[in-house]
């Protein structure tokens, strides 16, 4: 295990260690390998003390995330406004409070294997940047092309920051576990639009993700969408239209018709949320 | 005797003494005691479902650095079973499950007996698997028993026939008349259940050792004298030779009622001379767990247009998994519980134990009788629709009451059922009504069950101290129920006049207590607790003899209180008990009792139970649950607004601890109806290997209980109290499902009701079920010998 | 890998695979045995203890990550003689089963009170949403830890 103090560092150290070594952020996804059969990584390089790693910078521009800030810290920190909504809430429903404590954003969207990830949707739906350093230098890429390269980006590389822009929009996040709580989500639904004066849908955003093996955005359906009012019935009948756009992930937690039967419902329940929120803005 | 103890001394909220070590972490279960300072083992599991063994080579992995033992069917060639012995400790020629053990390893640490469990080759030849009862009850499956003629008979009278390994028949009356009448309606359903895993905090572990020529084995198990007897058959032992300790046990509900890993450590302690500690993994222990049979039932009844049920005939396949196991004996409990709760005319059961090459089940808090309850509540709600009865005013009408027969000819004693129902109908009827009257389905059902006690043999010593204190000798485990360490105590410090906390309850060691079948089925209270009641009252009957001559008082004029002998009504008078022990001791030594306890046996109708291991139930308990739900018709989620139970103890001993089993236990038939389930893949392995897969409630699933406990029925048990750890759990999944098809007016037929089931259902894309391997035809089911 | 912290109060040494969980450390040669090895994937927390202050799972956290930290376990939270408030209310309403899962829940629960004194029963529940409990139905552990009068007494420690 090595504690590199700087990115270079951490670099260099994965380098030096090749294959054998991984980055480790919160660990909780990397210390369960033995239960999915894999072989532990033999060297951990702890990304714990890279300076800033942690930080949270809330400006009203952007917010701007270190890959170390845990899903607590982020519930926590990031202000109430609609916009950002979205990525509060995924922060603060996914897993547990024990797990929320030390798992972290850049683990949660690093983990290519995890196709339930909360938070993966959501920086979908927020139009956020990712920031990824390897050997030949820095690297902005937008969330989808992010989450695209992960398996087939050369190593070593890591991601380094997270920059989530604010303007006025409205955000949501909906998920659906099979409990109230405390499992993994079968389908989840992210949602930030813009709304114009006249009360109609502008530049909707829409991460899906758990319905399929990847999350990714519902193109077909903001573009549907688009001039339309904020009317979650509506929104729930027009991705009914669309369904046909997923083919739902057969797993051992819920089968893939279920997740494409559902997704609507979700699109439905994130756009009653957008709506109380339009409505309190606008009063 | 019950005049001489006074109830009121004995009724107590009494709080739980391991409560506090527990709290601080300082109780040591059986699996804390593994240490560095003993061999670690691990079992070689087969990764198919069925084959045949060619070759196993071992030596490759004994030649490993740090491993001190391999074992492997050659040295445990015996095999075990209940009723019929069909299961080695080891696969030996035919792997016939996935899972199953092939050999197991002890070394200096876990890593390197990993690593020589890697190293272990096992050469086979694969073979079909039959992978459901359907498969297994076609008339060409490959026969999972080859040799299950020639099997030791540990019981007989039950039909078996190639992958049926058991079968019990109740035939009372002649149903072909009933069905044939014209004034009967004939409703005819099939349903079905998956398994549902224990899944005890503390996993099954042993920590083994050969003392003196003996085995000595500390284990978390539910049952220290089968633990030893089976050590015995496998080993080819004495049983003599085997002694069983048991610490705290860390949750159990039923599965720790077997032997498994034990006999695997105490012949690893064997070949190597050192103490052996063999633990199951999470996954090992999910893997591997005896669940809650998956089963199949096809019911169908006749019954006239004023409710009356003349006729009724059922079908129920229990899948055994690999091995017999308790499904052999559980297939008895169809007849108390299919069979039960209402009067019947003629009546028609078989329950068939089916072999299957998926991993053993075995037995779950009130086992069967949870399923069987489902399959009866929710045809009494089809009968009900079908003849348009209300299915309070039927229920009412139908349940077994004084002087009723069951279905085996049993004649049941007192009006229980009947007052409980009305006693939920009016909680019910003063309770608003929780309907959220926001979009989602609102339904609520009410529905009865019946439960029994496991009685059979229990022994109990009780040695009377200088100090006026008592300790109690059982072979009882305390696996958190509770009845260790309260109703017990509770009991004998009642007769004896002294407070429970001076009532010193020894854990179980089968060196020094009697033998007894075991902490479950609700009978600890009742088996142990009477023999423990027995062994009381002839300490207490020392005490007033002595105390009478030193007090020159008859011993019919006083009273034990307050570690003291008073003469009545005079507090404070006499002597403490200490200075009766002092006396006795002058006269003829230390005080002691024992008692035993076995099952007293109820008379059935003769000839009309087959196959059946209890024929009539000595202590049967009644339930009455009631529930309100919300179903989302977008999702399917179920979301129970209220529950409530009227349930029968007999005499609530500690009430507060009833309550506490009520609450865990209806959480965990939640768990059952909602969203626990074990599927089996199509290579026979279970697909939820740990917590991510298989989802217990957790907080915010459950809800507090409304519990009303019944008291009063009669009962053989000490001071008329029965078990109530089991049956909490009977209706749970039968209540929600009832609910769950008034709010959505659906025929539900499975449990459990995840999400995607109930939505399938309410989108009408479900199937009904119609099962191909069930004749319509009761005969055609039997076991053609 | 040797690494230095402290578990309830007392420094120690511990040379070990950097990669092993505090769990395993405390449990094998610690042979602090209240945290429970349950589920090893962190939905149970059953082997919740504090790590500087905040409660989590330590079968997640591997022990290379450590060094410098301060552990409490269930074993250094109060003298086994005088309960803590959470300990005592659960004493008190007698709702301990099989046990296994209250080391983790008392050690969630206090770190949870000391930010939250006066909860409702709804955030009770879900502070416990990554503590599971086979045995209890939890009701009445909530029960108990509603009828905590005095949280002075619990963040008092
Ligand atoms: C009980 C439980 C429940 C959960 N429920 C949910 C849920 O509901 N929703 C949800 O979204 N998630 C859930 N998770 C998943 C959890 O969010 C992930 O385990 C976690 O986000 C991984 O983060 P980590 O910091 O622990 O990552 P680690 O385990 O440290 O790392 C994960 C992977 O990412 C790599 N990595 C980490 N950081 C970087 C970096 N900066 N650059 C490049 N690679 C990196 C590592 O090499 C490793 O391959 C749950 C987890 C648990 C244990
Ligand atoms: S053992 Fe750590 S959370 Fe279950
Ligand atoms: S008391 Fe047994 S797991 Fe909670």
């Amino acid at each position: 295990m090595t504690f590199p103090r700087s990115v270079d560092e951490a670099l260099n150290d994965l380098a030096a260690a090749g294959p054998d070594a991984i980055p480790v952020a919160g660990a909780t996804w990397v210390m369960r390998s033995p239960l999915r059969h894999e072989v532990m990584a033999p060297v951990y390089v702890a990304l714990s003390g890279i300076e800033g790693f942690q930080r949270i910078d809330v400006t009203d521009e952007a917010v701007s995330i270190g890959p170390l800030a845990t899903h607590d810290a982020l519930a926590q920190k990031l202000p109430p406004n609609p916009d950002l909504k979205a990525l509060k809430r995924a922060s603060a429903r996914s897993a547990n409070p024990g797990v929320r404590r030390i798992a972290t954003i850049g683990g949660n969207i690093c983990t290519a294997a995890f196709a339930a990830s909360d938070f993966a949707p959501a920086l979908l739906s927020l139009d956020a940047q990712i920031e990824v350093r390897d050997k030949a230098g820095l690297e902005w890429l937008p969330v989808l092309a992010f989450l695209e390269s992960r398996k087939s980006r050369e190593l070593p590389w890591l991601v380094t920051r997270i920059i989530v822009p604010r303007t006025v929009r409205l955000s949501a996040h909906e998920r659906l576990p099979m409990r109230k709580a405390g499992d993994y989500p079968c389908a989840i639904a992210s949602v930030s639009i813009a709304v114009d004066d006249r009360g109609r849908i502008h530049d909707a955003r829409i991460g899906v993700g758990a319905v399929e093996a990847a999350p990714r955005r519902w193109q077909n359906l903001e573009q549907a969408l688009e001039g339309q009012p904020v009317d979650p019935a509506l929104t729930e009948t027009a991705a009914r239209d669309l369904i046909a756009d997923f083919t739902g992930r057969d797993a051992v937690d819920a089968p893939g018709w279920y997740r494409t039967s559902v997704l609507p419902v979700l699109l439905r329940r994130a756009f009653e949320t957008i709506r109380t929120d339009y409505e309190t803005r606008a009063s | 005797m019950n005049a001489v103890t006074d109830l009121a001394s004995v009724v107590m909220d009494l709080p739980r003494r391991d409560a506090q070590d527990k709290l601080t972490g300082r109780t040591r279960y059986t699996i804390d005691n593994i240490g560095a300072d003993m061999l670690h083992a691990v079992q070689v599991r087969s990764d198919v479902a069925s084959a045949r063994i060619l070759e196993i080579d071992c030596s490759k992995a004994l030649a490993m650095k740090g491993v001190r033992a391999i074992v492997t069917h050659a040295d445990a060639p015996g095999l075990h079973g209940i009723g019929v012995a069909d299961h080695p400790l080891f696969a030996s020629d035919l792997i016939r499950y996935h899972g199953e053990p092939i050999a197991a390893i002890a070394a200096d640490t876990l890593e390197i007996a990993h690593a020589a469990a890697r190293a272990v080759l096992v050469r086979t030849e694969l073979l079909p698997a039959v992978l459901t009862m359907a498969e297994a009850l076609d008339e060409h499956a490959p026969l999972i028993h080859p040799d299950w003629q020639r099997y030791e008979l540990l019981k007989e009278g039950a039909p078996r026939a190639g992958n049926v390994a058991w079968e019990a028949h109740v035939t009372r009356g002649d149903t072909d008349a009933a069905f044939a009448r014209p004034d009967v309606t004939v409703v005819d359903d099939c349903f079905r259940v998956g398994r549902q895993s224990h899944v005890p905090f503390e996993p099954r572990c042993a920590i083994a050792s050969y003392e003196d020529g003996r085995f000595h084995i500390q284990c978390s198990t539910q049952v220290p004298w089968t633990v030893r007897n089976v050590t015995a058959k496998v080993l080819g032992a004495a049983a003599s030779r085997v002694r069983v300790t048991v610490p705290a046990v860390g949750g159990g509900f039923g599965l720790k009622f077997d032997c498994t890993i034990e006999p695997v450590a105490a012949l690893l302690a064997r070949k190597t001379g050192k103490t052996v500690s063999l633990c199951n993994s999470r996954e090992e222990e999910f893997l591997s767990c005896l669940c809650r049979e998956n089963a199949e039932v096809r019911i169908r009844s006749a019954v006239t247009p004023d409710g009356e049920i003349v006729g009724r005939e059922a079908t129920v396949l229990m899948d055994c998994g690999a091995y017999g196991g308790e499904q052999i004996f559980l297939s008895t409990m169809t007849a108390h519980t299919l069979g039960g709760n209402y009067r019947l005319g003629a009546v028609k059961l078989n329950s068939r134990a089916v072999y299957t090459n998926t991993p053993p089940n075995g037995a779950f808090r009130a086992c069967n009788g949870v399923y069987n309850t489902f399959f009866l509540e929710r045809h009494t709600d089809n009968i009900c629709a079908a003849i348009g009865m209300d299915p309070m005013e039927f229920r009412k009408q139908n349940v077994l009451g004084d002087g009723d027969i069951g279905a085996t000819g049993q004649v049941f004693q007192g009006d229980v059922l009947r007052p409980m129902l009305e006693r939920m109908e009016a909680i019910s009827a003063g309770a608003e009504r929780r309907d959220p009257a926001d979009g989602r389905l609102y339904g609520r059902a009410t529905t009865v069950g019946t439960w029994f006690v496991f009685v059979g043999p229990s022994a109990a010593t009780i040695n009377l101290n200088a100090d006026g204190s008592a300790t109690l000798v059982t072979s009882g485990v305390e696996i958190g129920s509770g009845t260790m360490v309260q109703s017990l105590p509770q009991i004998v410090a009642g007769i004896l006049g002294i407070h429970p906390a001076d009532v010193i309850v020894k854990t179980a060691d089968t060196d020094a207590s009697g033998r007894d079948l075991g902490v479950g089925g609700g009978r600890t209270t009742v088996s142990i607790g009477s023999a423990s009641k027995m062994a009381a009252e002839k300490i207490r009957e020392q005490i007033l003899e002595i105390a009478s001559e030193m007090l020159q008082t008859p011993p019919s004029g006083l009273a034990l209180r307050g570690g003291r002998v008073e003469i009545a009504g005079r507090p404070g008078s006499g002597m403490t008990i200490a200075a009766v022990v002092q006396r006795a001791e002058e006269l003829f030594g230390p005080m002691s009792g024992t008692g035993n306890f076995t099952a007293p046996g109820v008379p059935s109708l003769p000839g009309c139970a087959a196959g059946h291991f209890i024929d009539a139930i000595d202590i049967p308990i009644f339930t009455v649950h009631d529930c309100e739900v919300a179903v989302d018709p977008d999702t399917g989620h179920v979301d129970v607004l209220s529950y409530r139970v009227v349930q029968d103890v007999g005499v609530a001993i500690n009430p507060r601890a009833i309550r506490s089993q009520i609450q865990g236990g209806v959480t965990q038939g939640l768990g059952y109806a909602l969203h626990e389930n074990i599927t089996i893949d199509e290579h026979g392995s279970m697909e939820q290997s740990g917590f991510e897969h298989y989802l217990l409630p957790l907080a915010q699933d459950v809800l507090p209980v409304e519990i009303v406990l019944h008291e009063g029925a009669p009962s053989i048990g000490p001071l008329g109290a029965k078990g109530a750890g089991e049956i909490p759990i009977l209706n749970v999944g039968a209540t929600i499902a009832c609910a769950v098809a008034r709010a959505t007016g659906r025929p539900v037929a499975e449990l459990p009701l995840t999400p995607p089931r109930v939505l399938e259902m309410i989108q009408g894309h479900a199937k009904a079920l119609d099962f191909a391997h069930i004749s319509p035809v009761w005969h055609a089911n039997l076991a053609r010998r | 890998m040797t690494i230095e912290l402290t578990i309830n109060g007392e420094v120690r040494t511990v040379t070990a695979d950097p990669r092993t969980a505090l769990l395993d450390v405390l449990r094998d040669s610690c042979r602090l045995t209240g945290a429970k090895a349950v589920c090893r994937e962190g939905f149970c927390g059953a082997c919740t203890v504090l790590v500087d202050g905040e409660a989590v799972p330590s079968c997640l956290r591997p022990i290379g990550m450590l060094d410098g930290r301060s552990i409490v376990t269930i074993e250094g939270l109060a003298h086994f003689e005088t309960p803590n408030p959470v300990q005592q209310a659960f004493i008190d309403h007698d709702v301990v089963q099989c046990g296994m899962c209250f080391p983790g829940m008392v050690m969630t629960l206090t770190a949870f009170l000391e930010t939250n004194p006066a909860p409702s029963r709804g955030e009770v529940k879900a502070a416990l949403s990554g503590n599971i409990c086979r045995c209890t139905g939890y009701e009445r552990i909530v029960d108990a830890v509603l009828s905590i009068q005095d949280m002075r007494k619990v963040s008092g420690r």
